[in-house]
């Protein structure tokens, strides 16, 4: 029974860290209708942030990483995919494909291919108990995190301006733009909070591994791409949902595939997807991606 | 045979010079290269093959693949396990059962088994991933890419792990490289001019347009999908044959990144454009990888050593190219299609079919047999407001049946039932008395069922001629039949002498038009119009109507005529069917329509008037 506890908390810190990475995704692709390949790269280049600023304080340094996200969300959209905003979805996906291969070779150059090691604050590593249960302090900060920026959303989304500004955007970016809605600026801080939430990931991921490398986005990214995909495009909600569900499935997984299989653990999860998409192929919660318009 | 087609002979000659010149090229350098400068050109062949292999599938569907290097994985893998020397073998892949092993292939049958094993992959793994969306096959065909990467780099006794295999047979010679590479063009070019290359190059243009005309969305993709798994593994299996090494990361997210670069700097919907680009790319890629390692550049200036230049390099161009050059340095053309060749003389524009007699692409009506498409208690509500109430409608061969009633009434949503692309709440729909509710679009224009859309929908990069025969072509009709019947049926429309024009060029009534020969083209029993006269001039509706007539009259199909101006209606229909808020008001003569206090109330009033005035 503690052991079954236990294993449910670390899924579901897992399943929160990739509902945030989904959540990162989804925000851009409602205003703007693309999926940003480059988002696992702002995960990386946040990481790295850490890295350079390793000497200073945790917190001014975990400050640091939240701004070079932002500003790389905001640098990104400015530079590469402002002017292929009108293209199809296609077009903008191999935007976006181009712009993670440019930072990431960027960091490839600058820093190293190899990965780095960072340290992270030793209270991080240590354990509460509760109970029987001993949780991972750092799994505690995952979920306080995550609901957190769920509520943070929330209350954008659904108690300010900007906010009704933005659910309009993702309903019909055209007629909100009629209506009065600034394109420019719904795009700027969709990204800016995609940005803001990639720096979160990445902090995270510095802090689970220890350790920070060029392609440690590529993963993400995809864990993020399928999540978004499981949950139906465009959906808050099915974000969420979908990198719950990615995220508990690879962390039970992970407990209880027997060990010749263990190794193939990336490969069920990614297959896992497809299935759900051959009865599903909308995705869990529908999604308007792919519908006849007619 | 009257020579109709759609390409001249000199542009087809134009297009199949480009792998008659690799494979010249290629013998030279054979004859006269040095063995690195023959080995640095096998290379980029090889890549070359991966790149038209993704144009076969990219280019003519329009959806992005990240996953085809997953086959030219597994083509290396399977080709490697083949040649494997049994001693190296039995250190590298233990796990390897015993007949793999002792096969000890040349490097012919070795390529031919690993291009049939990835093909087949590519099928099976095609059928469910076909399936999703536009956007979702991107993304579940990079999921499948790391699926591959994670498997053979985890399996250690079969593929020998993230270490990967050594001492593979170098057996690829430049020649050979060259030899399969122009193969490769020529397959891909035979794909892309065959009834199923036009039929998928269809979905890409308009994906509801081609589903109208029977069209299998999916099905054409999957083939699609498992031709460029071929090309693929062919790539990959000489690719391995050429360095004699591999390892997982071979063939994974740098090599997807440089591959779709060059496809999409050369352009995405030609082959021409994938050699083109393929060669560029690496050309630039060999240059900045000079500089990368600080060698010195023109023996003058000295550069310091810089990994991951060149990958920088590579992604600045790919992001420029879909900036400024969406459609490549080939705009999208093949060789024999190069405007500047067809100015020296070396290729020429198909010029316009002429008028034929009536062909072999007559309608499948039967006059003699009786049915009739019928609606029956057709019901549907879209979140909780009633757009189709208990609808009736019987629609017979012969016969032009009018479809009017104010905006919002539920004219286009009854067509969408009609024609499969909306399943109603209840209520059923019958052709020719057998029950067809819930068939796909697909099936039902099999069935005999055309229609058009409010919206042109035009096939843009497709001509007139490629667009209507595409609609033959959906039937199963050959490319030769297919033509037959277009240019009969774009004849009757007086749409012959722009029909190899694209039609994205085309001026919107004559768009409307193409529209309506699309859906001849189907040879439909039934025809569905919704609105074909909105945007038309005064004496283009004249026209319609005139051509409608015709229609009617030779193809002896059922007309559903959904239109507003009563103009058109009132000189065609027998019948006319009025709804109002979702249902039927009534159905009568148009003269009765039109006495009819109700329906003048509820819809024709000022407009009608205003019609019948002028």
């Amino acid at each position: 029974m503690t052991e079954l506890g236990q294993n449910l908390i670390d899924a579901l810190a897992l399943g929160s860290l990739y509902a945030l990475i989904a959540l990162g995704i989804t925000l851009v692709y409602t205003v703007m209708g693309m999926m940003n390949f480059a988002h696992g790269e702002f995960i990386m280049l946040a990481a790295y942030a850490l890295y350079v600023l390793a000497g200073l304080p945790f917190g001014a340094a975990v400050a640091g990483a939240l701004l070079a996200g932002i500003a790389i969300a905001l640098l990104a959209e400015r530079l590469a995919f402002r002017p292929v905003r009108n293209a199809d979805l296609s077009a903008q996906l191999v935007t976006s494909l181009a712009v993670a291969a440019i930072l990431q070779n960027i960091v490839t150059a600058a820093v190293d291919a190899r990965a780095q090691s960072v340290e992270t604050p030793a209270s991080l590593s240590e354990s509460t108990s509760i109970g029987s249960i001993s949780v991972p302090n750092l799994e505690f900060l995952t979920l306080g995190l995550t609901l957190i920026v769920l509520g943070g959303l929330g209350w954008l989304l659904y108690r300010t301006r900007t906010g009704l500004a933005m659910r309009a955007a993702a309903e019909n970016f055209d007629m909100a733009r009629l209506l009065g809605v600034r394109a420019d600026r719904v795009i700027a801080i969709a990204f800016a909070i995609s940005g803001a939430l990639a720096a979160a990931v990445g902090v995270l991921l510095v802090m689970q591994t220890g350790q920070v490398s060029p392609t440690m986005g590529l993963t993400p990214v995809l864990v993020g791409f399928v999540a978004v995909v499981i949950g139906g495009f465009g959906r808050m909600f099915g974000a969420v949902v979908g990198g719950l569900l990615l995220g508990a499935l690879s962390s039970l997984l992970g407990v209880y595939l027997p060990d010749g299989l263990a190794p193939f653990r990336d490969a069920i999860v990614f297959t896992f997807p497809v299935l759900i998409l051959i009865f599903r192929p909308h995705g869990l919660l529908g999604g308007e991606i792919g519908k006849a318009r007619v | 045979m009257s020579s109709v087609r759609f390409r001249t002979p000199q542009s087809a000659a134009a297009s199949l010079l480009v792998p008659l010149l690799l494979i010249a090229i290629t013998a030279l350098i054979g004859a006269n290269g040095t063995p690195s400068f023959q080995g640095t050109v096998t290379m980029i062949l090889c890549n070359l093959i991966v790149v038209i292999g993704l144009q076969v599938f990219v280019g003519n569907s329009g959806v992005y693949s990240f996953g085809q290097l997953g086959f030219a994985t597994a083509g290396a893998y399977v080709a490697a396990f083949l040649t494997l020397p049994a001693a190296f073998a039995l250190l590298q892949t233990p796990g390897l059962p015993g007949a793999i092993v002792d096969a000890h292939l040349g490097a012919l049958p070795s390529t031919l088994i690993a291009a049939s094993a990835s093909g087949l992959l590519a099928m099976v793994v095609g059928l469910p991933l076909m399936r999703t969306s536009t956007l979702a096959i991107p993304i579940s065909t990079f999921a499948f890419l790391i699926v591959v990467y994670n498997v053979v780099a985890n399996w250690d006794r079969v593929t020998g792990g993230s270490s990967g295999l050594v001492s593979i047979p170098t057996t690829t010679s430049v020649e050979s490289a060259g030899l399969w590479a122009g193969a490769a063009v020529v397959l891909a070019l035979a794909f892309k001019w065959s009834a199923s290359g036009y039929r998928l190059q269809a979905t890409r243009e308009d994906e509801v347009a081609a589903r109208s005309i029977g069209i299998g969305v999916m099905r054409e993709r999957v083939i699609a999908f498992g031709i460029s798994g071929v090309l693929c593994g062919i790539g990959g299996a000489l690719a391995v044959h050429q360095s004699g090494v591999l390892n997982p990361t071979t063939f994974y997210f740098g090599a997807t990144v440089t591959t779709m670069t060059m496809l999409v700097v050369g352009g995405v919907r030609s082959v021409f454009g994938a050699v083109v680009g393929a060669i560029a790319i690496a050309a630039v890629n060999e240059l900045l990888r000079g500089v990368e390692n600080g060698a010195s550049l023109f023996g003058a200036i000295s550069i310091g050593e810089a990994p991951g230049l060149a990958a920088i390099g590579l992604g600045l161009i790919l992001l420029a190219t879909m900036i400024a050059m969406p459609n490549g340095l080939s705009g999208g053309r093949e060789a024999g299609e190069l405007s500047w060749l067809q100015r020296l003389g070396l290729s020429a524009p198909a010029p316009p079919p002429q008028p034929q007699g009536a062909v072999a692409g007559r309608p499948r009506v039967d006059r003699a047999a009786s049915g009739a498409l019928h609606a029956k208690g057709v019901s549907l509500a879209f979140a909780g407001l009633q757009v189709l109430e208990q609808i009736e409608l019987r629609l017979e061969p012969g016969e032009a049946l009018g479809l009017i009633g104010p905006n919002g009434a539920g004219k286009t949503t009854l067509v969408n039932v009609l024609s499969g692309f909306q399943a109603p709440d209840s209520g059923t729909v019958s052709l020719d008395g057998v029950d067809v509710t819930g068939r796909s679009p697909t099936r039902l224009a099999r069935d005999g069922l055309g229609r058009t859309f409010q919206a042109a929908l035009p096939f843009p990069e497709l001509s007139s001629l490629e667009s209507v025969a595409v609609g033959a072509m959906g039937m199963g009709l050959g490319r030769r039949r297919a033509v037959a019947v277009a240019t009969d049926v774009l004849g009757r429309l007086n749409l012959l002498e722009r029909a190899t024009l694209p039609a994205g060029s085309l001026p919107p009534g004559s768009q409307r038009l193409l529209g309506i020969a699309r859906a001849l083209a189907i040879r439909p029993r039934y025809l569905l119009l919704d609105e074909p006269a909105a945007g038309l001039t005064e004496a283009e509706c004249e026209e319609l109507v005139a051509i409608l007539r015709d229609v009617l009259a030779d193809f002896g199909c059922g007309m559903l005529l959904i239109e507003h101006d009563m103009s058109i209606v009132m000189p065609l229909c027998s019948r006319v069917q009025v709804l109002d808020d979702g249902k039927t008001l009534r159905i009568g003569t148009p003269e009765e329509v039109q006495a009819d206090p109700a329906v003048v109330e509820s819809y024709l009033g000022s407009s009608f008037l205003a019609a019948t005035d002028a």
